[in-house]
């Protein structure tokens, strides 16, 4: 390994020990537990806190205000997230909203205050229909003003604005809109960790046009990817954690006057669960790496359906068997286990799972391969 | 003498890749067997000339002197091309342990006619008694005079029928307190009225392993290696380099490689569950490359490998494995149908590849015994 690469490891292991020292100090786990009896949202002082330890601006190139980390330092951060169920939109920020800003407006006033974590915006990109997503867009941008249904919007009940994807003048369009204003009607949907989705019906809400054409299709393309990526790396996160807390568990729990962990078929278990993790850890990290070194679309895609499919199925299987090794335990909201496996299911479907993005992922290496 | 760890590694593997694409067999690439010496002579001729016999070995013994970067190159174009691991037990193991605990006068006799294949060796150390648990090995060496006399029996000894020497993990102090002490380390030539060699036939119908007999066999007290009674420690200090190897993407890779030649030709990728659980275990492979490049790394920084390094094996294995699977699912009523199966234009050997399957996760520590080692070492849970 070349200096420079020993380098980025050390600014990368500096980055994740201050990430983590600052969400546990704001109350690691517990604060996720808290913060989902009081019916979701975050902490604005915990938000600010992570924007000066230069959280959403780590991946931000240095010419736009960043750090020009890249995806890899981002994914350290979205693990640190991950392990503790931080409830602050930290991946869906990065990804969606500064990197949409950046991309296509850098020098508005929303993105200074994105990366500063003064102002949180929500990202209204997805549209329903009766078989679920749907691949066209109806939503429109006239006189103004924004009509039509969005769908599966996260963060949208305490953020200060919505970037909504609509047509205008035949192509797409990104514009902003405000939660409370005329025309915008929100039907939050309460998911398993307590965290809202909502959908967002609009009938002429007056909005402010930050972009379109061609360059606003690219520009979802790259964010999509990036926080697909990111939101593999949040459940790494989760499912180490997840992993860590039954450990701990099943070295502690007696029966039969032993360990439950000192009985083989325990072991066993858990060394697959180590194993998967260490896999999941492995490849979604690599797929940030070469997301790094590369600017082409379709590449950069490949990888980012590689890394979701992984995390997936690794999350999946470890917060599942990690209720199974708690026993009856793992059944009560008193354990934290609970909250992981909750907060997997959501992740999980966010923006596609493990059988959605194979698909993905294999429909571009073959496209790769037939190119080639 | 050339110092290949000086080279780039750029230029490195293109000499090494240049080498074998041009001088290596044809009729020899991929091989889905294990050759006898005869079969592979002519080729190990050009590697002996070469001075390429033993990339590990430092080059004052006659080998290449690779560091652990050059020498993963050298092993990865290796199988890049197909080509034959050889009858390397002498050059793998016993070479590096005479080159280790030996003699001067040992290593003078011994290591030139590894590197020849004037000697062949095959590998004694399980036991019918002795598989996982090979501490309990009981093929006992008694000195007589200036010889041991050694009595038991060997068994998955792969191709004893075809070797001129074996290299033995024998008792030689059945009174010691602990198991893994009075284990001596013996050369012994086969060549003699005491030791009897017979094959097991697989299921895939090969007789690659054998069972070796033991019955008064001699050899001389000068082919003991190491002290007397240090037998395990030193066998066991071996298996770092192996133990990564054993795990490395090649025989996990070159199946996804078959099975997708044989899908395509028989157009099973339009098969919506066929895709997803090829999609599947094409990722299992790339996500296992990107954690074995982490322990390649260490390697290669010349770190230390953990007992985490059993992850590798049991990860790559069951991959294996369940690629295999897939072909046969794949080939569907040809499944059981044994040699080559024809698709367009190629031929995949569906059962040849699910055999060689097989054994992966019992070789080399069972994938039990790595979940065991994982379990206590890595994750310090308790018993």
């Amino acid at each position: 390994m070349s200096n420079a690469a020993h380098h980025d490891q050390d600014d990368l292991r500096l980055l994740r020990e201050s990430v983590r020292t600052l969400l546990e100090r704001a109350g690691g786990v517990a604060r996720a537990r808290k913060i989902r009896d009081e019916d979701g949202g975050w902490d604005a002082p915990v938000m600010t806190e992570l924007a000066k330890a230069g959280v959403f601006g780590a991946a931000v190139p240095e010419e736009a205000g960043g750090l020009g980390m890249g995806l890899a330092a981002a994914g350290i951060i979205a693990e640190e997230v991950g392990r503790v169920i931080a409830p602050e939109p930290v991946v869906a920020s990065v990804g969606l909203a500064i990197g949409l800003l950046r991309r296509l407006c850098p020098a508005h006033a929303l993105l200074t205050e994105a990366l500063a974590g003064t102002t949180v915006l929500a990202t209204a990109w997805q549209e329903r229909d009766a078989k679920g997503l749907s691949d066209t867009l109806s939503s429109r941008f006239e006189n103004g003003a924004l009509t039509g249904t969005k769908s599966w919007v996260a963060g949208v009940a305490v953020a200060s604005g919505i970037l909504v994807l609509v047509e205008a003048g035949g192509g797409p369009a990104l514009a902003l809109v405000e939660p409370g204003g005329k025309g915008v009607s929100i039907d939050k949907r309460r998911q398993s960790d307590g965290s809202i989705l909502a959908e967002l019906h609009l009938s002429g809400a007056p909005a402010e046009l930050l972009a379109e054409g061609p360059a606003v299709a690219k520009a979802l393309e790259a964010a999509i990817s990036d926080t697909t990526a990111l939101t593999a790396a949040e459940l790494v996160g989760v499912s180490a954690k997840a992993l860590e807390i039954t450990l701990d568990y099943i070295k502690t729990r007696e029966q039969f006057d032993k360990p439950i962990g000192s009985f083989q078929v325990i072991q066993h278990r858990a060394a697959d669960m180590h194993v998967m993790r260490e896999v999941a850890e492995a490849g979604v990290r690599d797929a940030l790496g070469l997301m790094d070194a590369t600017e082409t679309p379709r590449l950069r895609a490949r990888q980012a359906s590689r890394a979701k499919a992984r995390a997936c199925t690794t999350a999946r299987k470890i917060t599942r068997e990690a209720i199974q090794l708690h026993g009856a335990v793992g059944y009560t909201d008193e354990f934290d286990i609970g909250l992981y496996l909750n907060r997997a299911l959501v992740l999980s479907a966010w923006l596609g799972d493990d059988v959605y993005h194979r698909r993905l992922w294999l429909n571009a290496r073959n496209a790769e391969e037939a190119a080639e | 003498m050339i110092d290949y760890n000086a080279m780039s590694d750029a230029d490195f593997r293109r000499q090494v890749r240049q080498f074998f694409e041009t001088e290596y067999p044809e009729e020899l690439r991929n091989l889905s067997h294990r050759p006898k010496f005869a079969e592979i002579e002519h080729w190990h001729r050009k590697l002996h000339a070469k001075g390429w016999v033993a990339p590990a070995w430092p080059a004052e013994y006659g080998g290449m002197g690779l560091n652990a970067a050059k020498l993963l190159i050298f092993y990865e174009e290796q199988q890049r091309w197909g080509v034959v691991r050889g009858r390397d037990m002498g050059v793998q193991m016993v070479g590096p342990l005479i080159i280790k605990f030996g003699t001067d006068a040992q290593k003078a006799y011994w290591l030139p006619r590894i590197l020849s294949c004037e000697d062949i060796w095959c590998q004694g150390y399980s036991e019918p008694g002795a598989g996982s648990d090979l501490a309990n090995l009981r093929t006992n060496a008694v000195i007589d005079g200036d010889e041991f006399v050694i009595n038991g029996q060997k068994i998955w000894t792969t191709m004893a029928h075809d070797s001129t020497h074996i290299f033995m993990l024998v008792r030689t102090d059945p009174k010691a307190p602990k198991k893994q002490q009075g284990i001596s380390f013996i050369l012994v030539p086969m060549d003699q009225p005491g030791v009897e060699v017979r094959t097991i036939t697989t299921l895939a119908g090969e007789t690659e392993f054998c069972e070796v007999f033991f019955n008064d066999a001699r050899t001389p007290c000068e082919n003991l290696v190491g002290e007397l009674n240090k037998g395990w420690t030193m066998a066991k200090s071996l298996l770092s380099f192996e133990r990564v190897f054993i795990g490395a993407p090649n025989l996990a890779q070159n199946a996804l490689g078959q099975l997708e030649t044989y899908a395509r030709g028989a157009g099973r990728f339009d098969d919506p569950v066929f895709r997803d659980r090829f999609a599947e275990v094409a990722l299992d492979v790339e996500d296992h490359a990107a954690l074995y490049a982490r322990f390649a790394d260490q390697l290669k920084r010349g770190e230390p490998l953990g007992a985490d390094v059993s992850m590798l094996k049991i990860w790559v294995t069951e991959t294996f494995q369940k690629i295999t699977e897939l072909m046969i699912e794949a080939a569907g009523p040809d499944g059981g149908t044994l040699g080559p199966l024809q698709v367009g234009n190629a031929g995949v050997d569906v059962l040849a590849a699910f055999y060689k399957a097989r054994p992966t996760t019992i070789y080399g520590g069972s994938n039990e015994i790595q979940r065991n080692i994982l379990s206590k070492a890595v994750l310090g849970l308790p018993g």
